[in-house]
């Protein structure tokens, strides 16, 4: 468990290097590394998933949610701070971090 | 029998613990797997949620969502849910977390009694209320008591204090509410004497405080924002997904900072004008204490009234003992206890006390009434139907259940097992439905479980396993393995390493990183080959049939590749198998692509030449061997595929490189039916041979490992060995040469730390006198190493070894005969 909580920091701060690419002009070759070091964590048994642009409601428990604006209808998620993070235990994948989220009604 | 359930159903947070033989287990919550369980209730689509789902909703839906209802225990108050045209007392809410807190109970216990804190300012009416939500969630009995008592057990069991009358503090600042009791201890009897609080007063504020007095005048010395406070707050501010964002970076920084002096915050933020900021800057520790000072003081300032009411001073208390999450902050725990002059105590876990106290004081309580209740109610004569397609490509699948028996008043609950998905309770009906949504390519496993109204589990179903996206109408399974050939340096051969097992489903990607084996100068013929094959991985790659190659030559390089460079391969297989090999040198920062379609067969004359090569050499070898063995029959055999494989060599060699007739293909085909004959003829004897080597290693090792093996190489030895019957059975000697190869990696490793070893090794170098490349210095290192010995420094003795090792004169290199693929 000690080595997954490290494994998560690692993660995460590779989600953000990865979120800051994908906004900047003439990354793009940087993405083989990107693409390549999420090899290196799904050989790890590692499951990083970016739920931006997915559907939001209360019985999703794999995000901690906030809600910004008015209304709590019809939600989607509109900012990722951190992925949902799954990991295969015994063939099973269970998750280990819960995505951190931003969400607004549509 | 005791009661042993402790539960602190707090304002914010409840909790539930257990005693058991002298210890306390705090439970934690299945989904999440936090111990905290927010108090919060919400109704909503026909759904009864608690927690944290319903915590997120609070705020934006506050007609059907409900917490801090605590408050109002005992008050004829009742909040009324838009959602389903009813009202709810502070009463039935308490009594949902309570239930909702079963469910934490992993063992499967009955919770059917259990002490329950309540605030040191909840009266008779209070009191009883808070009972009376136990009895609502299906305790039989239910014995309250006092939060700041409960922490002072906590705290005395931990400190195994002796009985003395004494007094002391308990100072309980959490996430949104802040209490402070005085508590004393006379007679071996514990009371309360006095206490205060603040209902709005917690580390929330101080999360607020951190963005409204360091980040808010931070941003505005980088550009205009106008009137920045409201359009972060305003539910129509062009920043309010902005705020939700820096009160979860406030958080982090706050957690952050009670560990470290400093912290980072970082966020971007685009300008009125559009220009998007990137926003990078330290939090010291200092900021943030100057930030929340002034609150901590309003929580000293209680304390002082409290003292003055009881015409206490400092020196009569024993300690302040702190509880409550923001109780971890530094500045909280420096400013009480020297404001105060009173020595402050963490030694209870903050977050949990409460709960651990009480788990204490149910360990002692003795029941009265004892009702064993079974696990699973069997009188209501359940039978639940489900229906669901049970592999589907859609991201969420329909479900439908429909119910026989008495379902009526029984509540169902549907919940992801990898922790994504939770229906909540709903009420059960003779047919019910859901959209349970799926994660991407993997199975999906789901629990349906049904309740009675007291949150008692009278159905279970663990079997609905539901595969997403992996048996699409257009996907098929591969019928064999697809393969990479590598080098295999060892036996200056080529050897398989599999890809795609067989029977995958298609469409399959999978990237690769290799290491380039040998140099390759720019320009020159030499070069690195990426060859895909199918066929059996424990076959040797000249049986199986190459179905893409990839060859890069130096003539193709814009700089030299260095051995031991990275060479990065990606390979794709689509649903009607065309195959895509991407290769990617990093040294060269270069690409190369092909897409071979299954229909057209790609053969290298180079790749060809060098197979029969090898294949020579493999049969050349096999037959000197078979005429040792005096079996003749066999040496003939070998001997005519030998020819075969000179013919064919000859043949290509006679073929210009541009060739435009099928004859590449005929010679590849007559190449790999000579291999496959050969695999076949050795098959035997290889196996013989695979596995007798096997089992000297395995015994060997066993012997090791019992002497000196530790327990996680035991575990891997065991590991290794859990399979051997398969093995055996097995038709590939490559792996059980594999399996033998690990195990005498672990036997190494253990050799490495018995002196026995260390020892001869060092002998062994000592005996060699004319073979260093320096004599001065390898005399001084023997000299050393006998001084080492003596000493018995085994580790010193070692590193000696290495040092000798690296004088000896490089050995000679296996001469290639094989250019081999060029990656390892």
């Amino acid at each position: 468990m000690e080595n997954i909580k490290h494994h998560l920091k690692i993660i995460n701060q590779f989600f953000e290097i990865e979120k800051k690419l994908a906004a900047l002009n003439g990354a793009e070759s940087a993405q083989r590394n990107v693409e390549r070091i999420k090899s290196y964590f799904e050989e790890m048994g590692y499951q990083i998933h970016n739920p931006l642009g997915e559907s939001y409601s209360e019985t999703r428990t794999d995000c901690e949610a906030s809600i910004a604006g008015a209304s709590a209808e019809n939600l989607y998620i509109n900012e990722v701070i951190k992925p949902i993070v799954r990991y295969l235990q015994e063939g099973q994948p269970q998750i280990v971090q819960k995505g951190v989220v931003i969400t607004r009604s549509r | 029998m005791t009661v042993n359930f402790g539960i602190d159903l707090g304002t914010t947070n409840s909790v539930i613990a257990r005693y058991d033989q002298g210890v306390v287990e705090v439970f934690k919550n299945p989904i999440g797997h936090k111990e905290t369980l927010p108090s919060v209730v919400a109704f909503r689509g026909g759904r009864i949620i608690v927690g944290d789902k319903a915590r997120e909703y609070m705020e934006k839906d506050p007609r059907n969502v409900f917490g801090s209802f605590k408050r109002k225990m005992g008050t004829s108050e009742s909040f009324w849910v838009e959602s389903i045209t009813d009202t709810k007392t502070p009463v039935e809410l308490s009594a949902l977390v309570l239930k909702e807190l079963k469910n934490f109970i992993y063992t499967g216990e009955a919770l059917d009694a259990a002490v329950v804190t309540i605030p040191a300012s909840f009266d008779t009416v209070q009191s009883n209320a808070t009972r009376q939500a136990g009895h609502d969630a299906g305790f039989t009995e239910v014995f309250l008591l006092q939060e700041p008592i409960a922490a002072s057990l906590a705290y005395v069991n931990k400190t195994s204090q002796e009985q003395v009358d004494q007094q002391w503090l308990v100072y309980d600042l959490g996430g949104g509410t802040f209490d402070v009791a005085l508590v004393k201890t006379e007679h071996g009897e514990m009371r309360i004497l006095d206490h205060q609080g603040d209902n709005f007063l917690g580390g929330v504020d101080f999360d607020n405080l951190i963005i409204e007095k360091i980040i808010v005048p931070y941003l505005k010395t980088r550009a205009s924002f106008g009137d920045l406070e409201k359009e972060l707050r305003s539910s129509s501010g062009r920043y309010n997904n902005l705020y939700y964002i820096l009160l979860k970076k406030a958080e982090e920084a706050k957690v952050n900072l009670s560990s470290q002096t400093s912290t980072d915050i970082e966020f971007e933020i685009e300008t009125p004008e559009g220009q998007l900021l990137d926003i990078f800057f330290p939090i010291t520790r200092d900021q943030f204490e100057m930030c929340i000072r002034e609150k901590i003081l309003e929580t000293v300032a209680m304390i002082r009234a409290i003292l003055e009411r009881n015409g206490l001073t400092s020196q009569q208390l024993a300690c302040i003992l702190m509880v409550g999450g923001s109780t971890y902050i530094p500045l909280v725990r420096q400013l009480v206890e020297l404001e105060l002059g009173i020595p402050i105590s963490t030694t209870v876990d903050p977050t949990t006390a409460v709960a651990v106290g009480a788990a204490y004081f149910a360990g002692t309580k003795k029941r009265s009434v004892v009702q064993q209740a079974p696990a699973i109610d069997v009188h209501r004569n359940l039978k639940v139907k489900s229906g669901y397609s049970k592999v589907t490509q859609d991201k969420e699948e329909y479900f439908l259940a429909q119910v026989e028996g008495d379902w009526k008043g029984l509540y169902y609950r549907i919940i992801r097992t990898d922790g994504g998905f939770d229906t909540g309770l709903r009420e059960v009906t003779e047919r019910f439905t859901e959209y349970l949504p799926l994660a991407a390519n993997m199975n999906n496993n789901f629990e349906l479980k049904i309740f009675d109204s007291q949150n008692s589990l009278v159905f279970q179903d663990n079997t609905i396993n539901i595969v997403n996206g992996k048996y699409g109408i257009m996907g098929q399974p591969l019928p064999h393995d697809i393969c990479i050939e590598v080098d295999d340096p060892e036996n200056n051969a080529t050897k398989l390493e599999i890809v795609f097992s067989k029977n995958s489903l298609l469409p399959l990607k999978k990237t690769l990183t290799k290491e380039i084996s040998k140099t390759i100068r720019k320009g020159s013929d030499d070069g690195v080959i990426i060859n895909v094959l199918e066929g059996n991985h424990t076959a040797s790659p000249l049986s199986n049939l190459s179905i893409g190659i990839i060859e890069v030559k130096g003539k193709e390089l814009t700089v030299d590749l260095v051995k031991g460079s990275d060479i990065e391969i990606v390979l794709e297989m689509s649903e009607s198998r065309d195959l895509r090999i991407t290769t990617y040198l990093m040294m060269s920062d270069q690409e190369f692509t092909n897409l071979f379609n299954p229909s057209v067969r790609h053969v290298s004359l180079g790749k060809l030449r060098d197979d029969l090569v090898m294949l020579q050499r493999a049969l050349d070898e096999e037959t000197r061997g078979a005429v040792e063995r005096e079996d003749y029959e066999l040496s003939q055999q070998l001997n005519d595929l030998r020819i075969t494989a000179v013919t064919l060599t000859r043949e290509i060699d006679r073929l210009p490189e541009d060739d435009v007739t099928d004859t590449k293909y005929q010679l590849e085909d007559k190449k790999k039916m000579v291999s496959s004959r050969f695999d076949e003829l050795t098959k035997d004897k290889k196996k013989l041979r695979a596995k007798t080597e096997y089992f000297l290693t395995r015994k060997w090792s066993q012997r090791l490992l019992d002497e000196h093996g530790t327990e996680a190489e035991k575990k891997e030895f065991a590991n290794l060995v859990s399979n051997e019957k398969k093995l055996m059975a097995s038709d590939s000697a490559l792996m059980i040469e594999s399996v033998t190869k690990q195990i005498e990696k672990i036997a190494s490793h253990i050799r490495w730390r018995t002196p026995e070893h260390i020892i001869r090794i060092y002998y062994h170098y000592a005996s060699l006198d004319d073979e260093y490349t320096d004599p001065e210095k390898a005399r001084k290192l023997k000299e050393k190493g006998d001084q080492a010995l003596e000493r018995k420094n085994y580790e010193e003795l070692k590193v000696i070894i290495n040092q000798l090792y690296s004088l000896l004169p490089p050995q000679e290199q296996k001469r290639v005969d094989i250019k081999g693929t060029g990656i390892v």
